[in-house]
């Protein structure tokens, strides 16, 4: 690849970046406008101080932590939902009316049943991450040609066997699309989880990268500061959204 | 083929009737009625018909997909209900796992099956020996949308072969390949079914097919099936020498037993075709 063609991908935002610096100097002396050099100097600060990167691993942890709980649970209920008939009959309506409830909505409940540390942000985070994973699931062993799966009943193959060797390498692609969803807004409501636990614990500590956001909002009133946190979330879900890609690319060989 | 009669068949479909009823509208279809037939061992038997006549069904309930509304489905003396590894089928479509490679896919058998599993080793054995067979050796590591109509029917063919099945069931297997490879398979078929081995030794088949000439080129005996419900109108014996050969389609005994099938069918067929458009 030519440097020209590797550069190309930078030059919108390097022009946008331009502008806005262009913008907040026109604009200076109002401090609601956070100028590009700020952020570059606090987003150094933060980072040789070892804050910014310990707040996003405690909120990498916890998404993480919850993502791995929906998922896993999601899987288990999605595959039989799907492949036994009564039992998708029967729980889509709990399901269906669960779906519409914001994560956010159910910040009180956790905090009430798990305070404010980690299990009420993984409980969150776990409740969002729930669903994509779910319809997905649902939706990928539905899917599956009936057809592969007579033909491995006729090769006298048990039924659960099938499950593990034909459903669910059939339904692996739906799979990585639910899980890739889940952990978007796995991401949106560790934020918002953070900042409403943070509000309700104060500042200190390392709450994740939502309380450092709340601090930053609250206490010191520093826009540059909110800024390079949501850089910081915007570059580790971009890396884990690469790898998760990366883990498709490489399972699913047979869809290259 | 007098010898047939004397045997004890291997397996007996005894008066059996379909009936599919559609799980909404409720609507009864009658797919066959009252089929009866003795499959012997060692037997190649081609079963012929106009489209719709049921012989899918007939095969998927030897196979134990599909359960009669009533009659009786016995092999080696035992009630066919389920399906089993030593019933193995060939579909239409193939149905091969995408994401399994050909040599997982002809694997999957001895890997997973329920009864007598094998060990690597072993399946390694098998495995190459049933890809030299159909003649996929260098394709072993490609998935099968990486290969042509042909490579992927023998990669079905193997994949229930390296099962080693007593029983072979192929639903019109040849129909979506174009003529040449078709007239190849049809020589390797009779070649891997043991057209040199005494009858003890062969596999018996059951093979489904809308070609005249394919099946007398193919089978011991032609069921010849008619349609409204279906039924089974007619069994031909069909005397011809093996092993066989290309020229044997040349032949006037060949043209005469395959002109006699089409008499038997071609009113009906004609009635399908009319019905279709
Ligand atoms: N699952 C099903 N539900 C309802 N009716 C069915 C079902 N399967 C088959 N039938 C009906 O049973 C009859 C026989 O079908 P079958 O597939 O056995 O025919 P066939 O002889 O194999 O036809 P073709 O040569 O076109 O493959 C048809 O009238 C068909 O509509
Ligand atoms: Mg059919």
């Amino acid at each position: 690849m030519s440097l020209h063609l590797r550069l190309r991908p930078f030059i919108l935002p390097l022009l946008l970046l331009a502008l806005w610096q262009i913008a907040a100097m026109a604009y200076a002396q109002t401090s609601r406008m956070p100028v590009p050099g700020d952020v570059l100097t606090m987003g150094w600060t933060l980072v040789s101080s070892g804050e910014l990167p310990l707040a996003l691993l405690q909120s990498l942890k916890r998404v993480l932590l919850g993502f791995a709980c929906a998922a896993s649970l999601a899987l288990v209920v999605g595959t039989a939902m799907a492949a036994f008939e009564p039992i998708g009959r029967n729980l889509d309506p709990i399901v269906e009316s669960f779906r519409p409830i914001a994560p956010i909505a159910l910040l009180p409940l956790a905090i009430l049943w798990f305070g404010t540390g980690t299990p009420a942000a993984a409980f969150i985070v776990g409740y969002a991450a729930f669903f994509p994973m779910l319809v997905n699931t649902i939706h990928g062993v539905r899917s599956i040609d009936q057809g592969v799966i007579r033909a491995a009943r006729t090769l006298g193959v048990s039924r659960f066997t099938i499950l593990r060797t034909v459903v669910l390498p059939g339904a692996l692609p739906n799979l990585f699309v639910g899980a890739r969803l889940a952990l978007g807004v796995a991401w949106t409501s560790i934020i918002a989880a953070e900042l409403a636990v943070g509000a309700k614990a104060g500042g200190g500590g390392s709450g994740g990268i939502g309380q450092m956001m709340f601090v930053f909002y609250a206490y010191s009133v520093d826009l540059s500061g909110i800024i390079v946190c949501m850089i910081g979330v915007g570059l580790v879900a971009l890396i884990i959204d690469r790898g998760v890609r990366a883990l498709e690319f490489w399972m699913l060989p047979w869809k290259r | 083929m007098e010898t047939l009669e004397k045997m004890t068949p291997k397996i007996c479909l005894g008066g059996i009737t379909k009936e599919y009823i559609a799980p909404r509208t409720g609507q009864r279809t009658l797919a066959i009625a009252d089929v009866s037939l003795d499959v012997f061992q060692g037997e190649f038997l081609c079963i012929v018909g106009p489209s719709g006549c049921g012989k899918s069904t007939i095969l998927n309930m030897i196979a134990g997909l599909a359960r009669p509304s009533r009659g009786e489905l016995v092999m080696d003396g035992k009630p066919i209900r389920d399906p089993g590894a030593e019933r193995g089928v060939v579909f239409q479509d193939y149905a091969l796992f995408p994401w399994k490679t050909v040599r997982e896919n002809i694997e999957f058998g001895p890997r997973y099956r329920t009864a007598g599993p094998l060990s690597a080793s072993e399946r390694d054995r098998i495995v190459r020996h049933y890809i030299d067979l159909v003649s996929l050796t260098g394709a072993e590591n490609k998935y099968p949308h990486e290969l042509s109509g042909g490579m992927r029917q023998r990669c079905a063919f193997a994949r229930a072969l390296a099962n080693e099945p007593e029983v072979l069931l192929m639903d019109e297997p040849f129909a979506a390949l174009d003529a040449q490879t078709r007239l190849i398979l049809q020589e390797e078929l009779l070649r891997i079914w043991g057209e040199e081995l005494p009858r003890a030794a062969r596999k018996t088949v059951v093979f489904i097919t809308h070609g005249i000439d394919e099946a007398v080129y193919l089978a011991d005996r032609v069921a010849v099936m008619s349609n409204n419900p279906g039924h089974i109108k007619t069994i031909m014996t069909v005397d011809l020498p093996r092993p066989r050969r290309e020229s044997l389609r040349a032949t006037a005994e060949f043209q005469k037993l395959a002109d006699a099938i089409w008499q038997l069918i071609r009113h009906e067929a004609y009635e399908a075709t009319i019905d279709r458009h």
